[in-house]
């Protein structure tokens, strides 16, 4: 039963299939507008909207917590410094005479910490789309093929050169070194060691990459062909028009109020 | 008591239908050599990932020693189970054939000497010496398969795992390893290898346990006679 | 005429740095498999780069003699004329698999040489099941089992569908039938005419080898008819290439 259940739960919903080039062109509308709005409550709706879409592309909004969590304690840094040298509004709390957080601060830092959820959740929707169409967006509108896919394997390998460093690590520990109760010093000392044997390594795997694709012709010729086409629908098009339109609106408003 | 048991082991690999691993149940003991097959892509890698607690399972439950897996620290585990990678890029970390397979050894607070004389053993038993300064990832596929078990054995662990370790090696480095194998598990050390190389497995094994699409097909059981036709 | 001519082939990786090959000299024909086997560690991947061009990545090498493939001189050869001539499957499969779907990886080497999409969908489909990998067709490279990766590395070179085909070790990985499956599809690609030269440690898997090329230390020190090297028990024992 919690076989077929789980099966049941992963079948393909019925879901909005968007060209990759209609997703950039809404990353870069929500991102525009989280870096022009500056109060917590219009940040807020975007959020909202950010995450809408997030739904609607069948991406677990929970999932942008694991990006976040490294930079926790950068955000709530970021966070105090608006709150306590931001003056204005209402004091909320003073030491003596001295206002220590006021309306104002406290809005502004809110605003800081929700501009980065904002962003790292637009960014999320390049995640809806594998990286064959981000190459076929980016060379249909005309970047060079070369340029797509260094960017598209960069991409690509971030994850990859992040496992292969946890590799590493893992295989420190399991020739029975205890990296995780040795003092900060030895562990410093350690990493240190292990940095340019990985970067090297790395480096090394990299060079190998791209003999194997030159070997299978990348590059041969100045243009090349591509399997598949990406052709945008009416409903690329509606939508990119109603995002990058409300977006200057939306721009528009917050300028003229 | 198995040295390492498995119980109703399943495991899925995240945004997979099927799991990779379905109700595994095996007990592994110290005093022999077990031996692994099964087609590509059956789990044979998945299962001994588990084994060292780097992976963790979705049910079930794996024992060492008598304890959960999980309540061991990698290293912990690595000073009681030497693993093999598959692939030997993944192990070699050093700068230099010597320090890789000094590494451990000089970790776990060995004495320079001891630890320079069980190097030169090793570079010597696994005919490495020319290389002892050069940089790992340089030497040839073979010549770094070679280094990897060399860096594990140097270790002296109780248990080995051994995943794919005739890979890249030649008639006569496969029977170097054989050799050594086998004097190893004589001083009463227990070893799961991982193969598909039928004459490898049935010169060595003496319990062959089939996976297929991750389940337990046949299993010779302790000390069995099996033979393994690939 | 021979597709593969070697005349006085060394290379140092440094400049005044030891030989890794010694002056070879062989010819391979067209429609001839050859396997070149020896110890780990004499040469036979550095003889493979040589043969198929990439050598030259490697800035600070120095090679000598000369490889003709098909007539050219390899060293004039760049970019897509060397690969319409030879296709190379390099020995480990992590460092020549770089797309997001097997189709992809399958589907970059005629999308370089600029076939028209329903041409590259021909390839892909001959190929993928040329390999018996159609099952993989949408799953990650990267996340494939050692074995298939290679099957997919293999059928990555197999859609340039190159005159000559130099495989390192492309067996290594594979289970009984994986083996089976490569060795039948080699045998079929010199059918058509193609020149197969395979690295291969594993003597009991050469059975589709027409000639052996037996490596030393970076010298060749035998070329013969397979059989006949095969039955040569002495000669393989002394060499330690058996045990």
């Amino acid at each position: 039963m919690a076989e077929f259940n789980r099966i049941a739960g992963e079948r393909e919903m019925p879901y909005m299939k968007l060209d990759p080039r209609t997703k950039m062109v809404m990353v870069i509308c929500l991102s525009s507008l989280a870096l022009i709005y500056n109060t917590p409550d219009r940040l807020l709706l975007v959020l909202a909207a950010t995450v809408g879409l997030l739904l609607i592309f069948r991406f677990d909004p929970s999932a942008i917590w694991g990006y976040l969590k490294p930079f926790l304690s950068l955000m709530l840094i970021l966070f105090v410094i608006q709150c306590v040298f931001t003056r204005g509004g209402e004091v909320l709390l003073a030491v003596g005479p001295v206002p220590l957080i006021t309306s104002k601060g406290l809005s502004i830092g809110a605003g800081v910490v929700l501009r980065i959820v904002v962003i790292t959740a637009a960014a999320m929707l390049f995640t809806t789309f594998s990286s064959r169409d981000f190459i076929l967006g980016l060379v249909q509108w005309r970047v060079p093929y070369e340029l797509a896919f260094m960017v598209s394997i960069a991409l690509r390998f971030l994850p990859v050169f992040r496992d292969e460093f946890i590799n590493v690590i893992t295989a420190v520990q399991l020739r029975g070194v205890e990296l995780k109760k040795v003092s900060w010093g030895q562990k410093i000392s350690m990493y240190r060691r292990l940095f340019f044997p990985v970067v090297y390594g790395a480096m090394l795997k990299a060079q190998q990459l791209a003999v194997a694709m030159e070997a299978r012709g990348f590059r041969a010729y100045p243009r090349r062909t591509y399997l598949r086409r990406l052709n945008l629908s009416s409903a690329d098009y509606v939508l990119m028009l109603f995002f990058t339109a409300a977006t200057l609106m939306l721009i528009g408003i917050n300028f003229t109020t | 008591m198995s040295f390492l048991k498995l119980s109703q082991v399943t495991f899925f690999y995240p945004r997979k239908l099927k799991p990779a691993l379905t109700g595994l149940n095996l007990g592994l003991e110290k005093d022999e050599i077990t031996a692994i097959v099964g087609p590509n892509g059956s789990g044979k890698t998945t299962l001994t990932k588990l084994m060292i607690g780097v992976l963790q399972p979705a049910e079930g439950e794996i024992q060492l020693e008598g304890r959960p897996i999980a309540g061991y620290s990698l290293a912990e585990i690595g000073r009681r189970i030497g693993y093999v990678f598959q692939n030997p890029d993944l192990q070699l970390f050093c700068s230099s054939v010597a320090e890789e397979v000094g590494f451990g050894l000089t970790n776990q607070g060995c004495e320079p000497a001891t630890v320079e004389e069980k190097v030169d053993f090793y570079l010597d038993y696994f005919e490495l010496a020319a290389y002892r300064n050069a940089f790992p990832l340089h030497l040839s596929q073979g010549e770094k398969q070679r280094l990897a078990i060399a860096a594990v054995l140097a270790n002296e662990p109780e248990f080995l795992i051994l995943d794919e370790p005739t890979i890249g090696l030649d008639a006569y480095r496969k029977k170097l390893l054989e050799d050594y194998l086998k004097k190893v598990a004589r001083l009463g050390r227990g070893m799961l290898l991982i193969s598909h190389d039928a004459p490898f497995v049935n010169r060595m094994a003496e319990r062959v346990v089939t996976i297929e699409n991750g389940r337990i097909q046949s299993d010779s059981g302790r000390k069995g006679n099996a033979v393994y036709e690939a | 005429m021979e597709a593969v001519v070697v005349q006085g082939l060394t290379y140092q990786y440094q400049p005044g740095g030891p030989f890794v090959l010694k002056g070879l000299d062989f010819q391979v024909g067209r429609g001839e498999i050859v396997v070149v086997t020896g110890l780990s560690g004499c040469g036979k991947s550095t003889l493979c780069f040589c043969l198929s061009g990439a050598i030259r990545h490697n800035r600070d090498g120095v090679m000598a003699g000369e490889v003709g493939v098909n007539g050219k001189n390899i060293r004039e050869m760049r970019g897509a004329s060397l690969a319409l001539e030879v296709g190379m499957v390099f020995q480990d499969p992590d460092t020549q698999l770089f797309s997001p779907t097997v189709e992809d990886e399958i589907a970059f080497a005629p999308e370089n040489l600029c076939l028209p999409p329903d041409r590259i969908r021909e390839t892909v489909d001959h190929v993928l099941d040329l390999l018996g990998v159609a099952a993989l067709r949408e799953a990650n490279p990267y996340q494939l089992s050692g074995g298939e990766k290679q099957l997919v590395a293999l059928a990555a070179v197999l859609a340039l569908d190159p005159p000559v085909l130099i495989v390192d070790e492309v067996m290594s990985q594979l289970d009984a039938g994986g083996r089976k499956k490569v060795a039948a599809v080699l045998e079929r690609l010199r059918g058509m005419g193609k020149t197969i030269i395979a690295v291969e440690h594993n003597l009991e898997a050469v059975a589709f080898a027409d000639r052996l090329i037996v490596l030393e230390n970076g010298a060749l020190v035998r070329l013969d008819r397979a059989e006949t090297l095969l039955a040569d028990r002495n000669f393989m024992t002394a060499r330690r290439l058996i045990c």
